[in-house]
Protein backbone atom coordinates (compact mmCIF):
# COMPACT_ATOMS: atom_id res chain seq x y z
CA UNK A 1 0.00 0.00 0.00
CA UNK A 2 2.60 2.36 0.87
CA UNK A 3 4.66 1.77 -2.38
CA UNK A 4 1.02 2.35 -4.45
CA UNK A 5 0.86 5.63 -2.63
CA UNK A 6 4.42 6.51 -3.04
CA UNK A 7 4.07 5.65 -6.98
CA UNK A 8 0.83 8.15 -7.32
CA UNK A 9 3.06 10.88 -5.52
CA UNK A 10 6.19 10.18 -7.99
CA UNK A 11 3.20 10.27 -10.91
CA UNK A 12 1.63 13.66 -9.88
CA UNK A 13 4.87 15.37 -9.48
CA UNK A 14 6.21 14.24 -13.00
CA UNK A 15 2.90 15.74 -14.35
CA UNK A 16 3.40 18.53 -12.20
CA UNK A 17 6.82 18.84 -13.67
CA UNK A 18 6.03 18.39 -17.45
CA UNK A 19 3.32 21.22 -17.13
CA UNK A 20 6.10 23.58 -15.92
CA UNK A 21 8.11 22.89 -18.22
CA UNK A 22 6.39 23.19 -20.70
CA UNK A 23 5.39 26.60 -20.02
CA UNK A 24 8.67 27.81 -19.02
CA UNK A 25 9.87 26.55 -22.76
CA UNK A 26 6.68 28.30 -24.36
CA UNK A 27 7.66 31.15 -22.28
CA UNK A 28 11.41 31.21 -22.72
CA UNK A 29 10.90 30.43 -26.49
CA UNK A 30 8.68 33.59 -26.95
CA UNK A 31 11.47 35.50 -25.00
CA UNK A 32 14.04 34.30 -27.85
CA UNK A 33 11.79 35.67 -30.79
CA UNK A 34 11.15 38.97 -28.94
CA UNK A 35 15.04 39.13 -29.05
CA UNK A 36 15.46 38.03 -32.48
CA UNK A 37 12.59 40.12 -33.84
CA UNK A 38 14.57 43.16 -32.09
CA UNK A 39 18.41 42.28 -33.07
CA UNK A 40 19.91 43.96 -36.70
CA UNK A 41 22.38 41.80 -37.86
CA UNK A 42 22.72 38.40 -39.93
CA UNK A 43 19.98 37.00 -38.77
CA UNK A 44 17.77 39.51 -40.56
CA UNK A 45 19.51 39.35 -44.02
CA UNK A 46 18.56 36.77 -46.62
CA UNK A 47 18.71 36.05 -50.39
CA UNK A 48 15.90 34.90 -52.57
CA UNK A 49 16.21 35.56 -56.61
CA UNK A 50 15.38 34.16 -59.48
CA UNK A 51 17.47 32.49 -62.02
CA UNK A 52 15.49 31.29 -66.12
CA UNK A 53 17.18 29.68 -68.53
CA UNK A 54 16.17 27.83 -71.79
CA UNK A 55 16.16 27.02 -75.27
CA UNK A 56 14.76 28.92 -77.72
CA UNK A 57 14.14 28.46 -81.87
CA UNK A 58 12.98 31.99 -84.00
CA UNK A 59 12.16 32.16 -87.71
CA UNK A 60 12.26 35.18 -89.57
CA UNK A 61 10.88 36.56 -92.80
CA UNK A 62 11.63 39.52 -93.99
CA UNK A 63 9.59 41.10 -96.93
CA UNK A 64 11.22 44.26 -98.29
CA UNK A 65 8.25 46.50 -99.90
CA UNK A 66 8.10 44.67 -103.64
CA UNK A 67 10.58 42.44 -102.75
CA UNK A 68 11.81 38.82 -102.63
CA UNK A 69 11.30 37.21 -98.54
CA UNK A 70 14.19 35.87 -97.16
CA UNK A 71 14.03 33.49 -94.15
CA UNK A 72 16.69 33.32 -91.35
CA UNK A 73 16.46 30.62 -88.57
CA UNK A 74 18.31 31.05 -85.92
CA UNK A 75 18.48 28.12 -82.43
CA UNK A 76 20.04 29.58 -78.97
CA UNK A 77 20.65 27.91 -75.53
CA UNK A 78 20.10 31.47 -73.95
CA UNK A 79 19.69 34.73 -75.22
CA UNK A 80 18.04 37.99 -73.11
CA UNK A 81 14.80 36.82 -73.32
CA UNK A 82 15.40 33.63 -71.79
CA UNK A 83 18.05 33.39 -69.63
CA UNK A 84 18.88 35.25 -66.34
CA UNK A 85 20.37 34.79 -62.57
CA UNK A 86 19.32 37.39 -60.18
CA UNK A 87 20.09 36.96 -56.75
CA UNK A 88 17.85 39.36 -54.61
CA UNK A 89 19.38 40.52 -51.34
CA UNK A 90 17.02 41.21 -48.36
CA UNK A 91 17.88 43.18 -45.17
CA UNK A 92 15.93 44.46 -42.38
CA UNK A 93 16.33 46.03 -39.54
CA UNK A 94 13.39 45.38 -37.38
CA UNK A 95 10.64 46.17 -38.89
CA UNK A 96 10.99 49.61 -39.50
CA UNK A 97 13.52 49.53 -42.27
CA UNK A 98 13.88 47.39 -45.42
CA UNK A 99 16.67 47.54 -47.95
CA UNK A 100 16.20 45.08 -50.97
CA UNK A 101 19.23 44.89 -53.79
CA UNK A 102 18.92 42.50 -57.14
CA UNK A 103 21.77 42.70 -59.12
CA UNK A 104 21.28 40.39 -62.57
CA UNK A 105 23.30 38.89 -65.21
CA UNK A 106 21.65 38.32 -68.78
CA UNK A 107 23.70 36.34 -70.51
CA UNK A 108 25.76 39.44 -71.56
CA UNK A 109 25.48 42.52 -69.03
CA UNK A 110 25.95 42.40 -65.25
CA UNK A 111 22.88 45.41 -64.19
CA UNK A 112 20.82 45.88 -61.19
CA UNK A 113 17.36 45.60 -61.42
CA UNK A 114 16.85 47.78 -58.02
CA UNK A 115 18.61 48.91 -54.93
CA UNK A 116 16.28 50.56 -52.31
CA UNK A 117 15.69 51.44 -49.10
CA UNK A 118 12.02 50.86 -47.50
CA UNK A 119 11.03 53.18 -44.48
CA UNK A 120 7.85 51.52 -43.23
CA UNK A 121 6.67 55.10 -41.72
CA UNK A 122 2.92 54.27 -40.60
CA UNK A 123 0.17 51.53 -41.49
CA UNK A 124 -0.36 52.75 -45.02
CA UNK A 125 2.69 54.55 -45.81
CA UNK A 126 6.33 53.06 -46.86
CA UNK A 127 8.66 55.76 -47.85
CA UNK A 128 11.07 54.62 -50.07
CA UNK A 129 14.54 55.67 -51.66
CA UNK A 130 16.84 54.89 -54.17
CA UNK A 131 16.96 52.84 -57.31
CA UNK A 132 13.53 51.44 -57.38
CA UNK A 133 10.96 50.20 -60.16
CA UNK A 134 9.08 53.49 -61.27
CA UNK A 135 5.55 53.19 -60.13
CA UNK A 136 3.64 52.86 -63.79
CA UNK A 137 1.30 49.76 -64.85
CA UNK A 138 1.27 46.40 -63.20
CA UNK A 139 3.87 44.47 -65.49
CA UNK A 140 7.33 45.86 -64.45
CA UNK A 141 6.61 45.86 -60.67
CA UNK A 142 4.59 42.66 -60.53
CA UNK A 143 4.68 40.56 -63.21
CA UNK A 144 7.89 40.08 -64.62
CA UNK A 145 9.97 37.37 -63.01
CA UNK A 146 10.33 34.77 -65.15
CA UNK A 147 9.07 32.33 -61.89
CA UNK A 148 5.41 34.66 -62.15
CA UNK A 149 4.98 35.50 -66.05
CA UNK A 150 2.68 32.99 -67.66
CA UNK A 151 4.64 32.95 -71.12
CA UNK A 152 8.26 33.31 -71.80
CA UNK A 153 8.86 36.86 -72.95
CA UNK A 154 7.91 40.18 -71.53
CA UNK A 155 5.45 41.66 -73.49
CA UNK A 156 6.76 44.84 -75.83
CA UNK A 157 6.01 48.21 -74.91
CA UNK A 158 6.59 47.59 -70.86
CA UNK A 159 9.74 48.32 -70.70
CA UNK A 160 9.37 52.07 -69.63
CA UNK A 161 9.72 53.72 -67.17
CA UNK A 162 12.04 51.03 -65.91
CA UNK A 163 13.96 51.59 -62.92
CA UNK A 164 15.13 54.95 -62.13
CA UNK A 165 17.21 57.01 -58.98
CA UNK A 166 14.54 59.00 -56.43
CA UNK A 167 12.35 58.82 -53.75
CA UNK A 168 8.44 57.69 -53.40
CA UNK A 169 5.90 57.07 -51.03
CA UNK A 170 3.74 54.41 -50.86
CA UNK A 171 0.87 51.85 -49.45
CA UNK A 172 -1.88 49.59 -49.01
CA UNK A 173 -5.60 50.59 -47.40
CA UNK A 174 -8.66 49.45 -46.98
CA UNK A 175 -11.81 51.25 -47.53
CA UNK A 176 -14.59 49.67 -46.43
CA UNK A 177 -15.13 46.14 -47.98
CA UNK A 178 -12.97 47.88 -50.72
CA UNK A 179 -9.28 48.12 -51.06
CA UNK A 180 -6.77 51.17 -52.73
CA UNK A 181 -2.95 51.44 -52.93
CA UNK A 182 -1.09 54.26 -54.26
CA UNK A 183 2.39 54.34 -55.49
CA UNK A 184 4.34 57.57 -56.40
CA UNK A 185 7.48 58.84 -57.06
CA UNK A 186 9.92 61.98 -57.61
CA UNK A 187 12.78 60.87 -60.03
CA UNK A 188 15.54 61.60 -62.24
CA UNK A 189 13.53 61.08 -65.15
CA UNK A 190 14.16 59.48 -68.97
CA UNK A 191 16.24 60.73 -71.65
CA UNK A 192 15.41 61.81 -75.07
CA UNK A 193 17.53 59.85 -77.90
CA UNK A 194 18.54 61.71 -80.97
CA UNK A 195 16.22 59.67 -83.05
CA UNK A 196 13.24 60.45 -80.58
CA UNK A 197 13.26 57.11 -78.82
CA UNK A 198 13.04 57.27 -74.78
CA UNK A 199 15.27 55.83 -72.38
CA UNK A 200 16.23 55.52 -68.77
CA UNK A 201 18.68 58.39 -67.48
CA UNK A 202 21.04 56.35 -65.77
CA UNK A 203 22.89 57.33 -62.43
CA UNK A 204 24.43 60.97 -63.57
CA UNK A 205 21.21 63.02 -64.57
CA UNK A 206 20.55 64.16 -67.87
CA UNK A 207 18.69 67.92 -66.44
CA UNK A 208 17.33 69.55 -64.30
CA UNK A 209 14.07 68.56 -64.80
CA UNK A 210 12.64 65.61 -62.17
CA UNK A 211 10.16 63.57 -63.56
CA UNK A 212 6.71 62.64 -61.43
CA UNK A 213 4.74 59.34 -61.50
CA UNK A 214 2.08 57.31 -60.03
CA UNK A 215 -0.26 54.81 -60.05
CA UNK A 216 -3.67 54.31 -58.50
CA UNK A 217 -5.31 51.42 -57.88
CA UNK A 218 -8.50 50.30 -56.43
CA UNK A 219 -9.71 46.53 -55.69
CA UNK A 220 -13.57 46.81 -55.54
CA UNK A 221 -14.16 43.30 -53.95
CA UNK A 222 -13.36 42.33 -50.38
CA UNK A 223 -11.95 38.93 -51.95
CA UNK A 224 -9.15 40.97 -53.70
CA UNK A 225 -9.88 39.46 -57.03
CA UNK A 226 -10.22 42.46 -59.29
CA UNK A 227 -7.64 45.56 -59.36
CA UNK A 228 -7.55 48.49 -61.31
CA UNK A 229 -5.18 51.19 -61.83
CA UNK A 230 -4.35 54.23 -63.64
CA UNK A 231 -1.02 55.29 -63.90
CA UNK A 232 0.51 59.20 -65.21
CA UNK A 233 4.16 59.92 -65.42
CA UNK A 234 5.38 63.58 -66.20
CA UNK A 235 8.68 65.35 -66.92
CA UNK A 236 11.74 66.56 -69.06
CA UNK A 237 13.56 64.21 -71.30
CA UNK A 238 16.18 66.85 -72.90
CA UNK A 239 20.00 66.70 -72.01
CA UNK A 240 20.85 69.79 -70.48
CA UNK A 241 22.01 71.66 -73.10
CA UNK A 242 20.64 69.94 -76.11
CA UNK A 243 18.85 71.59 -78.73
CA UNK A 244 15.61 70.18 -77.72
CA UNK A 245 12.69 73.06 -76.84
CA UNK A 246 11.49 72.22 -73.89
CA UNK A 247 11.24 68.79 -74.49
CA UNK A 248 9.23 66.33 -71.73
CA UNK A 249 7.26 63.04 -71.79
CA UNK A 250 3.79 62.44 -70.84
CA UNK A 251 2.75 59.13 -70.28
CA UNK A 252 -0.63 57.47 -69.12
CA UNK A 253 -1.53 54.15 -68.12
CA UNK A 254 -4.12 51.35 -67.11
CA UNK A 255 -4.09 47.84 -65.84
CA UNK A 256 -6.42 45.39 -65.51
CA UNK A 257 -5.63 42.33 -62.74
CA UNK A 258 -8.73 39.36 -62.10
CA UNK A 259 -7.53 35.81 -60.33
CA UNK A 260 -10.49 33.74 -59.25
CA UNK A 261 -11.20 30.39 -58.35
CA UNK A 262 -14.08 29.00 -60.44
CA UNK A 263 -13.75 26.04 -59.04
CA UNK A 264 -12.04 23.22 -60.42
CA UNK A 265 -10.33 26.21 -62.69
CA UNK A 266 -8.45 29.22 -61.68
CA UNK A 267 -8.86 31.83 -64.20
CA UNK A 268 -6.13 34.48 -64.45
CA UNK A 269 -6.40 38.10 -66.59
CA UNK A 270 -4.11 40.69 -66.82
CA UNK A 271 -3.42 43.24 -69.18
CA UNK A 272 -2.05 47.04 -69.26
CA UNK A 273 -2.08 49.44 -72.06
CA UNK A 274 0.43 52.34 -72.03
CA UNK A 275 0.91 55.74 -74.08
CA UNK A 276 3.49 57.73 -74.61
CA UNK A 277 3.33 61.14 -75.84
CA UNK A 278 6.47 63.17 -76.24
CA UNK A 279 5.91 66.93 -77.30
CA UNK A 280 7.09 68.22 -80.66
CA UNK A 281 10.75 68.65 -80.73
CA UNK A 282 13.13 68.36 -84.01
CA UNK A 283 15.17 65.35 -84.30
CA UNK A 284 18.66 65.20 -86.49
CA UNK A 285 19.00 63.14 -89.37
CA UNK A 286 22.41 61.12 -88.94
CA UNK A 287 22.32 60.83 -92.89
CA UNK A 288 23.06 64.39 -93.31
CA UNK A 289 22.51 66.41 -89.67
CA UNK A 290 19.37 68.19 -90.91
CA UNK A 291 16.26 68.53 -88.98
CA UNK A 292 12.73 66.74 -89.09
CA UNK A 293 10.17 66.20 -87.03
CA UNK A 294 7.16 63.63 -86.55
CA UNK A 295 3.98 62.88 -84.08
CA UNK A 296 6.19 61.24 -81.29
CA UNK A 297 3.36 59.03 -79.58
CA UNK A 298 4.07 55.24 -78.76
CA UNK A 299 0.96 53.01 -77.38
CA UNK A 300 1.12 49.65 -76.13
CA UNK A 301 -1.34 47.32 -75.07
CA UNK A 302 -1.40 43.87 -74.28
CA UNK A 303 -3.64 41.40 -72.32
CA UNK A 304 -3.15 37.63 -71.14
CA UNK A 305 -5.62 35.24 -70.19
CA UNK A 306 -4.42 32.40 -68.06
CA UNK A 307 -6.11 28.95 -67.17
CA UNK A 308 -5.43 26.03 -64.22
CA UNK A 309 -7.63 23.34 -62.96
CA UNK A 310 -6.06 23.75 -59.40
CA UNK A 311 -9.36 21.90 -57.98
CA UNK A 312 -8.87 18.72 -59.62
CA UNK A 313 -7.76 15.47 -57.98
CA UNK A 314 -5.02 14.47 -60.53
CA UNK A 315 -1.84 15.43 -59.16
CA UNK A 316 -0.04 15.64 -62.45
CA UNK A 317 -3.14 17.50 -64.16
CA UNK A 318 -3.82 20.33 -61.59
CA UNK A 319 -0.23 21.71 -62.20
CA UNK A 320 -0.57 22.31 -66.04
CA UNK A 321 -1.39 25.92 -66.76
CA UNK A 322 -2.47 27.34 -70.32
CA UNK A 323 -1.66 30.95 -71.23
CA UNK A 324 -2.43 33.15 -73.68
CA UNK A 325 -1.23 36.58 -74.61
CA UNK A 326 -1.97 39.39 -77.56
CA UNK A 327 0.54 42.49 -77.66
CA UNK A 328 -0.67 45.34 -79.68
CA UNK A 329 2.14 48.25 -80.14
CA UNK A 330 2.27 51.01 -82.25
CA UNK A 331 5.34 53.34 -82.62
CA UNK A 332 5.33 56.83 -83.98
CA UNK A 333 4.88 56.56 -87.94
CA UNK A 334 7.99 58.61 -89.81
CA UNK A 335 10.63 57.93 -87.33
CA UNK A 336 13.30 55.92 -87.92
CA UNK A 337 11.54 52.74 -85.42
CA UNK A 338 8.06 53.39 -86.62
CA UNK A 339 5.96 49.99 -86.87
CA UNK A 340 2.55 48.55 -86.56
CA UNK A 341 3.25 45.58 -84.40
CA UNK A 342 1.10 42.62 -82.98
CA UNK A 343 1.74 39.01 -81.53
CA UNK A 344 0.05 36.13 -80.42
CA UNK A 345 1.23 33.83 -77.71
CA UNK A 346 0.27 30.39 -76.92
CA UNK A 347 1.59 29.04 -73.25
CA UNK A 348 1.60 25.68 -71.86
CA UNK A 349 3.11 25.91 -68.24
CA UNK A 350 3.95 23.21 -66.12
CA UNK A 351 4.50 23.69 -62.48
CA UNK A 352 6.98 21.76 -60.33
CA UNK A 353 6.44 23.92 -57.17
CA UNK A 354 4.70 26.78 -56.54
CA UNK A 355 7.99 28.83 -57.51
CA UNK A 356 9.22 26.28 -60.37
CA UNK A 357 7.97 26.30 -63.68
CA UNK A 358 8.40 24.58 -66.59
CA UNK A 359 7.35 26.49 -70.00
CA UNK A 360 6.51 25.89 -73.82
CA UNK A 361 5.67 28.86 -75.48
CA UNK A 362 5.13 29.42 -79.09
CA UNK A 363 5.33 33.16 -79.98
CA UNK A 364 4.23 34.63 -83.57
CA UNK A 365 5.00 38.19 -84.47
CA UNK A 366 3.90 40.67 -86.69
CA UNK A 367 5.49 43.73 -87.75
CA UNK A 368 4.97 46.52 -90.17
CA UNK A 369 7.06 49.18 -90.71
CA UNK A 370 5.83 52.48 -91.38
CA UNK A 371 9.49 54.29 -90.50
CA UNK A 372 10.41 56.96 -92.53
CA UNK A 373 13.75 55.30 -94.79
CA UNK A 374 15.53 58.77 -95.21
CA UNK A 375 16.29 58.92 -91.40
CA UNK A 376 17.48 55.47 -91.07
CA UNK A 377 13.94 53.43 -90.77
CA UNK A 378 13.17 49.83 -93.09
CA UNK A 379 10.58 49.41 -94.96
CA UNK A 380 8.99 46.02 -95.10
CA UNK A 381 6.93 43.38 -92.95
CA UNK A 382 8.36 41.32 -90.59
CA UNK A 383 7.27 38.17 -89.34
CA UNK A 384 8.85 36.16 -86.50
CA UNK A 385 7.61 32.64 -84.72
CA UNK A 386 9.17 31.31 -81.90
CA UNK A 387 9.06 28.43 -79.48
CA UNK A 388 10.31 28.50 -76.28
CA UNK A 389 10.99 25.96 -73.48
CA UNK A 390 12.04 27.55 -70.39
CA UNK A 391 12.97 26.79 -67.10
CA UNK A 392 12.36 29.15 -64.01
CA UNK A 393 12.79 28.80 -60.56
CA UNK A 394 12.17 31.43 -57.31
CA UNK A 395 14.74 30.49 -54.65
CA UNK B 1 21.84 69.34 -55.68
CA UNK B 2 20.05 70.21 -58.59
CA UNK B 3 17.08 72.82 -58.80
CA UNK B 4 13.36 70.96 -59.23
CA UNK B 5 10.57 72.90 -61.04
CA UNK B 6 8.31 74.78 -58.68
CA UNK B 7 5.15 73.28 -60.51
CA UNK B 8 6.75 69.71 -59.72
CA UNK B 9 7.25 70.67 -55.94
CA UNK B 10 3.29 71.90 -56.33
CA UNK B 11 2.32 68.75 -57.34
CA UNK B 12 3.91 66.71 -54.84
CA UNK B 13 2.94 68.61 -51.74
CA UNK B 14 -0.78 68.54 -53.47
CA UNK B 15 -0.54 64.76 -54.53
CA UNK B 16 0.62 64.31 -50.43
CA UNK B 17 -2.26 66.05 -49.27
CA UNK B 18 -4.51 64.43 -50.89
CA UNK B 19 -3.00 60.99 -49.76
CA UNK B 20 -2.80 61.94 -46.05
CA UNK B 21 -6.37 63.28 -46.23
CA UNK B 22 -7.60 59.57 -47.44
CA UNK B 23 -5.24 57.64 -45.39
CA UNK B 24 -6.86 59.34 -42.23
CA UNK B 25 -10.54 58.33 -43.46
CA UNK B 26 -9.74 54.49 -44.49
CA UNK B 27 -11.51 51.95 -42.85
CA UNK B 28 -12.05 48.45 -42.54
CA UNK B 29 -15.69 47.01 -42.82
CA UNK B 30 -16.09 44.38 -40.26
CA UNK B 31 -16.19 41.48 -43.10
CA UNK B 32 -12.51 42.46 -43.74
CA UNK B 33 -11.50 42.68 -40.50
CA UNK B 34 -12.97 38.99 -39.79
CA UNK B 35 -10.58 37.45 -42.24
CA UNK B 36 -8.26 35.18 -40.86
CA UNK B 37 -4.40 35.11 -42.32
CA UNK B 38 -5.13 31.66 -44.32
CA UNK B 39 -7.89 33.33 -46.11
CA UNK B 40 -5.51 36.85 -46.89
CA UNK B 41 -2.85 34.30 -47.94
CA UNK B 42 -5.44 32.55 -50.16
CA UNK B 43 -7.13 35.97 -51.98
CA UNK B 44 -4.08 38.45 -51.95
CA UNK B 45 -0.76 36.10 -52.75
CA UNK B 46 -2.40 34.35 -56.22
CA UNK B 47 -3.02 37.78 -57.06
CA UNK B 48 0.62 38.15 -58.89
CA UNK B 49 2.03 34.43 -58.30
CA UNK B 50 0.87 30.99 -56.98
CA UNK B 51 0.23 30.58 -53.36
CA UNK B 52 3.60 29.98 -51.02
CA UNK B 53 3.97 26.94 -48.68
CA UNK B 54 4.80 28.07 -45.15
CA UNK B 55 7.52 25.90 -45.50
CA UNK B 56 9.20 27.88 -47.89
CA UNK B 57 10.92 30.08 -45.23
CA UNK B 58 11.69 30.14 -41.51
CA UNK B 59 9.72 32.17 -38.79
CA UNK B 60 12.30 34.99 -39.37
CA UNK B 61 12.32 34.85 -43.05
CA UNK B 62 8.51 35.49 -43.48
CA UNK B 63 8.78 38.58 -42.02
CA UNK B 64 10.77 39.84 -44.06
CA UNK B 65 9.42 38.32 -47.11
CA UNK B 66 5.91 39.95 -45.66
CA UNK B 67 7.88 43.33 -45.77
CA UNK B 68 9.02 42.80 -49.25
CA UNK B 69 5.47 41.20 -50.58
CA UNK B 70 3.57 44.79 -48.65
CA UNK B 71 5.80 47.19 -50.72
CA UNK B 72 4.80 45.14 -54.08
CA UNK B 73 1.56 44.33 -53.97
CA UNK B 74 1.10 47.31 -51.55
CA UNK B 75 -0.76 44.93 -49.21
CA UNK B 76 -2.40 46.86 -45.93
CA UNK B 77 -0.58 46.27 -42.71
CA UNK B 78 -2.94 44.52 -41.02
CA UNK B 79 -3.19 41.74 -44.19
CA UNK B 80 0.50 41.56 -44.01
CA UNK B 81 0.52 40.78 -40.03
CA UNK B 82 -2.04 38.05 -40.32
CA UNK B 83 -0.59 36.99 -43.59
CA UNK B 84 3.02 36.33 -42.27
CA UNK B 85 1.55 35.12 -38.66
CA UNK B 86 -0.40 32.35 -40.51
CA UNK B 87 2.98 31.30 -42.79
CA UNK B 88 5.16 31.53 -39.26
CA UNK B 89 2.24 28.84 -38.01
Amino acid sequence: MMAGCLATLNSHAQQQTTVIDSTLLERVAALEQQVADQKPGESHFMVVGLTTFGFVQHKTIFTPPGGISTAVKTNSLADADNYELSPMLLWRHGTRFLIEFEPSFDGTNLGVNWANISYFAAPGLVIHAGYFVVPFGIYSKRLAAGWIDKVATDPVGTDLPGSDFGVGLSGGLPLGSMKWSYDISLTNGLQLLPDGELQGAGVADNNNNKTVSGRVSLLPFSNSSLEIGVSALHGGVADAGSHYNNANVTMYGADINFVKNFDPILINIKGQYTRINVNKQYYTNPADSSLYSFNNKTSSLFGQLSIRPVGIDNPVFKNFELAYRYITYTAPNSSSWGQNYHENDFGLDYWLSWRTVLKLSYERRHSLSTANTTVGGTAGTTNVNSIYLQFSIEF
Amino acid sequence: MKKINNKTWVMLAMLTMIIAIIINGCAESKLVAAKSGAQLWAENCQRCHNTPSPSSFSHEQWVTIGMNMQTRAKLTDKEREKIVAFLQQ
